[in-house]
């Protein structure tokens, strides 16, 4: 029995390399969460899973990744997204928690739209909280009333709520979410959370709107104690419009906050990339669920391998085509990446890559302009470094792995 | 005196090893496959002597030492707040 318990840092992780997932993620290594995460890679065990509850939501994000929301819904798909069709029932949420459950899942997010516009979203806690799963939520916090947050509390399965926010001020935040108010009532609602004792970290999404308010949202998260990620990129919608892309941040907007104000996320120095392990999660720990019940490689993917109605889940997370393609994937697949020099800074975000190129193993400009930019900029900091005077507060930085969606630690 | 593990808490089967995850103290925990084995018998009350008693039968170990390692797991399980008391309370 040695050694039969092994005791983890205080702290949670999730999915390497995938931000979306790892909505608790903060900055290091966790041993054990590594560990497990390596496991579920190497035996292909779909131990997170995003399962999104609905489509519809309350406020009607200028980025939104699922589809126009100045539309009444999807009008039309990529090709590999279901869009004519309902959303799951409460019925078929619960047969698709089961197979989770069986096929090995232990760490469920819930996602929307808006979750808790939801009517399922509380009779989905009771099941995950009977089945022993623990749940993380993506929420745009709004609807965090004080009955709501008490009630989500009393989850001792959840893990925490990660919450969106666009701005440093109600003027830029509502302006991107097209509701007079929601910035007030989304940080409103972080608050009434936390106070409940729920893990909250807020999500900063930066955009053409507000990347003059980057340093702000960083010191608005700071004064109010909240631990935050921050998020570069945006993509075309999962509906095949692109009307979104208005929203992405330019090249020089990049540059100029990698070299302003988020320069002490950008590590020093480069990373020895694992060729061997050059394809992410996708598909091997990570696998998502959209409302129409779609099965992605993971949440940003909209690359469908089967669809829970038709198939259930572990068939397809054990033979679907595009599944087991994902998985024989090497590096020498990825033509653009393989021989690329800024690899070892690259976010290699396939979610981007994916909407932007229709290809799984394409790339999207955006994402390679960053990694050329971080690069530019640890090799100046390399430079900088060598000299005698030390920055300190560039040298006790958070040891960031990814530059195109950082997190950064209180 | 009987044991059960906490039935709130998630946790999951990987093949031989489990996972347990305590969201209050954000802890994770991996158990071997012995430990998961007594995970799995904890989800009814057990006694010290109940739990060596199984494992006797599906271990080729010497009882002494199959007790003692059960006696030690469970002061860490315990330890740990993951067990709950016979009647069910934390």
């Amino acid at each position: 029995m040695d050694p039969a318990l092994r005791e983890s840092a205080p702290r949670m992780d999730s999915a390497p390399r995938c931000q979306d997932d790892a909505i608790l993620t903060a900055p290091g290594e966790h041993a054990v969460v590594s560990e497990l995460q390596s496991m579920a890679y190497e035996r292909m065990i779909p131990l997170n899973v995003s399962l999104e509850l609905t489509l519809k939501c309350n406020i009607r994000c200028l980025h939104c990744y699922n589809f126009d929301r100045d539309t009444d819904g999807p009008a039309c798909g990529s090709g590999e997204v279901t869009t004519a069709a309902p959303e799951l029932s409460l019925e078929e949420i619960f047969r698709v928690m089961d197979e989770l459950r069986a096929a090995g899942t232990l760490f469920l997010s819930l996602t929307g739209g808006e979750v808790l516009s939801s009517p399922h979203l509380f009779p989905v806690l009771d099941r995950a909280r009977d089945l022993n799963l623990a749940v993380q939520m993506l929420s745009n916090g709004t609807l965090l009333r004080p009955g709501v947050a008490a009630r989500l509390a009393s989850y001792r399965n959840l893990l925490g709520v990660s919450i969106s926010v666009y701005g440093a001020t109600p003027e830029v935040h509502d302006a991107i979410t097209q509701i007079r108010g929601s910035w007030r009532r989304t940080l409103e609602g972080a608050e009434r959370l936390r106070a409940q004792g729920v893990a909250v970290r807020l999500k900063l999404i930066v955009m053409r709107p507000n990347v003059h308010e980057v340093g702000a949202m960083r010191a608005l998260c700071d004064a109010r104690g909240f631990p935050y990620l921050l998020d570069l990129t945006v993509t075309a919608r999962h509906d095949g419009t692109q009307g979104s892309l208005a929203m992405r941040i330019t090249e020089a907007e990049l540059e100029g906050l990698y070299h302003g104000p988020l320069s002490d996320l950008i590590p020093s120095g480069r990373r020895a990339v694992d060729e061997a392990a050059f394809p992410c999660n996708c598909a091997r720990g990570n696998a998502a669920i959209s409302a129409r019940g779609d099965v992605f490689p993971c949440v940003s993917v909209p690359w469908a391998a089967g669809n829970v109605r038709q198939q259930p889940f572990g068939e397809i997370w054990r033979s679907s085509p595009v599944f087991e393609r994902i998985r024989g994937l090497k590096i020498a697949d990825y033509p653009a990446c393989a021989p690329c020099p800024d690899k070892a800074f690259c976010s290699r975000d396939r979610g981007a890559a994916y909407n932007a190129s229709g290809s799984y193993t394409g790339t999207d400009p955006f994402v390679c302009a960053a990694a050329g930019v971080a690069r530019a900029v640890a090799d100046a900091r390399a430079g900088e470094d060598a000299r005698p005077v030390e920055d300190e507060r560039r040298r006790s930085a958070p040891d960031v792995q990814l530059p195109l969606a950082v997190a950064a630690a209180r | 005196m009987t044991y059960k593990r906490d039935p709130g808490l998630p946790f999951q089967q990987l093949e031989e090893e489990t996972i347990v995850v305590d969201p209050r103290t954000r802890e994770v925990h991996l158990l071997n496959e012995t430990a998961a084995r007594v995970w799995d018998l904890l989800a009814s009350s057990c006694s010290l002597d109940d739990l060596t008693e199984t494992l006797a039968e599906e271990y080729d170990a010497p009882p002494e030492a199959l007790r003692a390692g059960v006696e030690e797991l469970l002061g860490g399980l315990r330890e740990k707040g993951l067990l709950v008391d016979a009647a069910g309370a934390a």
